[in-house]
């Protein structure tokens, strides 16, 4: 099952203000980067080569397992604004 | 718009809007507060609607008016190995009338409608509107501070109905930061199938659903997985530990997949269209990892107040929150008769709670979330009987063992008599 696949069937209404922002000196040094794996949207990707974590927000769902899991305090987590985000239709 | 309420529900979830109905019923002035375009745009869950009795007495008429998928009549418990299924199934005519004892629902058709019946009744409802912070005054909350439409709402109370990560129960001080022991996160994926199909492999009538629960097809991470049939469409997913997810090194849609694809799932499912993929994290730290419910000016209701409870059979969240927010809205309209919003007042909340079945069952199975924190319970032990089902049934020509004695040998070679009793223990504390 292709994990990009998947995101396609889910609706979003995307902001063009981002309410997820990391602290990519505080990802540099973290020892286990859970939010790359445990994201069930694969929103985090670590690069080696550049050592930096990024994260494309337009496609999370808002579980908040990133946020959860991070426990360096890299991530300035919050709900998008009102109206935009993820739009479920049936689920 | 009056920007005075008498109370703000923060989430028109099920807690949310159950509450909101209550109060205005009561002739209450109530503003209902919801982040999505719509409210259920953000919610998710597994699938089953349990049969809840305040929602049966408030809304009588419910089920023929709300749009359900199927009432459920069949539940099985299958333990899963990569090759094989030991399965449980009990089919109960009595799960054929009503009271039905649960429904498969959508969440964003279910939410909907449930905060329409609250505007019906009266209850002004603000889509789009993310509550941001709270407003105090006097020592109490006082309202909430809002992002996409921009404003101000002011209330009497405020009660916190915004779902498993409740910022507003944060910034209330009545939580603390958010951990990993005490949540699951639960991710799906909706399948579309003819509805004959679906009746046809699952052995259903008419409007007739099943559950099942999967235990053993989670890669080894704490949790368990689900499928529930809808009208047109079926639901399957799992629900892991988040810290038992964080250290597994890997990732929760290949363990999906790896429940698609098992040769017992995969029959099931086959040719069935994928619909939509969601996933929501789960309060799943159990009675102790509730935050506090009540401060001056506010109460906290649903997954907000952490009010979900799992044994490993039962997954209880939505008949907890929709009770819970009526407890809420009984106590608001209290507060407001005797015009006293202090947390000496709000605490009648507390007490309600602690009287209903909601605490009553948490401090039942206060001791499962402790048992559920166990590899071997999700992996050895469905290996085991799986092992011992086949050498049950398996006709080679070798002389058999009685059951006791093969079973003891299995349990032996895989998991060691200490462990097994020690497990033993743990599970009959928690469950017996």
């Amino acid at each position: 099952m292709n994990i990009e696949n998947l995101q396609q069937l889910t609706q979003f209404q995307i902001d063009e203000q981002p309410h997820i922002i990391v602290d990519k000196e505080i990802c540099k040094t973290c020892d286990h980067r859970a939010c790359v794996l445990s994201c069930p949207a694969n929103c985090y990707t670590w690069d080696e080569a550049t050592k930096l974590l990024s994260v494309v927000y337009e496609t999370c769902l808002e579980c908040g397992t990133c946020y959860v899991v991070c426990d360096k305090g890299a991530l300035d987590w919050s709900y998008p604004r009102g109206g935009y985000g993820v739009c479920y239709r049936l689920t | 718009m009056a920007k005075y309420f008498d109370v703000i529900i923060v989430g028109a979830g099920p807690a949310g809007s159950l509450a909101a109905l209550k109060l205005a019923r009561a002739g209450l002035n109530v503003c209902l507060v919801e982040r999505g375009k719509h409210p259920g745009a953000k919610s998710m869950f597994g699938g089953l609607l349990h049969n809840t009795p305040v929602l049966n007495e408030m809304l009588p008429d419910f089920h023929e008016r709300v749009p359900l998928e199927r009432h459920v009549y069949k539940k099985v418990l299958a333990f899963m190995t990569p090759d094989s299924a030991v399965s449980l199934t009990f089919e109960n005519e009595g799960f054929e009338r009503p009271p039905y004892n649960g429904y498969t629902v959508f969440r964003p058709a279910f939410d909907r409608w449930l905060a329409d019946e609250a505007v019906r009744e009266g209850a002004l409802l603000l889509t789009d509107c993310t509550a941001e912070d709270l407003i105090r005054k006097d020592g109490r909350i006082a309202g909430v501070t809002i992002k996409g439409r921009e404003g101000k709402l002011r209330s009497n109370i405020v009660i916190a109905a915004d779902g498993v990560l409740s910022f507003i129960a944060k910034k209330a001080g009545l939580r603390k930061e958010f951990k990993a022991r005490d949540m699951g996160v639960g991710i799906k994926l909706l399948l579309g199938l003819p509805e004959e199909t679906i009746n046809e492999r699952f052995h259903l009538a008419r409007d007739e659903g099943a559950d099942i629960s999967f235990v053993g097809a989670t890669g080894g991470i704490w949790g368990g997985s689900f499928l529930y049939t809808n009208r047109e469409s079926i639901s399957v997913g799992m629900v892991v530990h988040l810290g038992s997810l964080k250290t597994s090194g890997k990732a929760p849609y290949d363990v999906l997949d790896e429940l698609l694809q098992h040769p017992q799932v995969r029959k099931l499912i086959k040719g069935a269209v994928p619909l939509e993929y969601s996933a929501h994290l789960i309060p799943e730290g159990g009675i102790k990892a509730m935050p506090r419910v009540y401060t001056d000016g506010m109460m906290v209701a649903g997954d907000a107040a952490g009010l979900c409870y799992t044994n490993g059979i039962n997954l209880e969240g939505i008949n907890l929150a929709m009770t819970s927010g009526v407890l809420a809205a009984e106590t608001a309209i209290r507060a407001l008769e005797i015009g006293d919003f202090s947390a000496r007042t709000l605490s009648l909340y507390k007490k309600k709670l602690d009287e209903s079945f909601i605490i009553k069952d948490m401090k039942t199975f206060k001791n499962a979330v402790g048992m559920m924190h166990s590899e071997r319970l999700f992996q050895t032990y469905p290996q085991v009987l799986a092992d011992i089902m086949d050498k049950i049934y398996r006709v080679d020509g070798v002389p058999r063992s009685k059951l006791l004695r093969l079973a003891r040998k299995e349990v032996q070679k895989q998991v060691g008599l200490k462990n097994a009793i020690t497990d033993g223990i743990k599970i009959g504390r928690a469950l017996l």
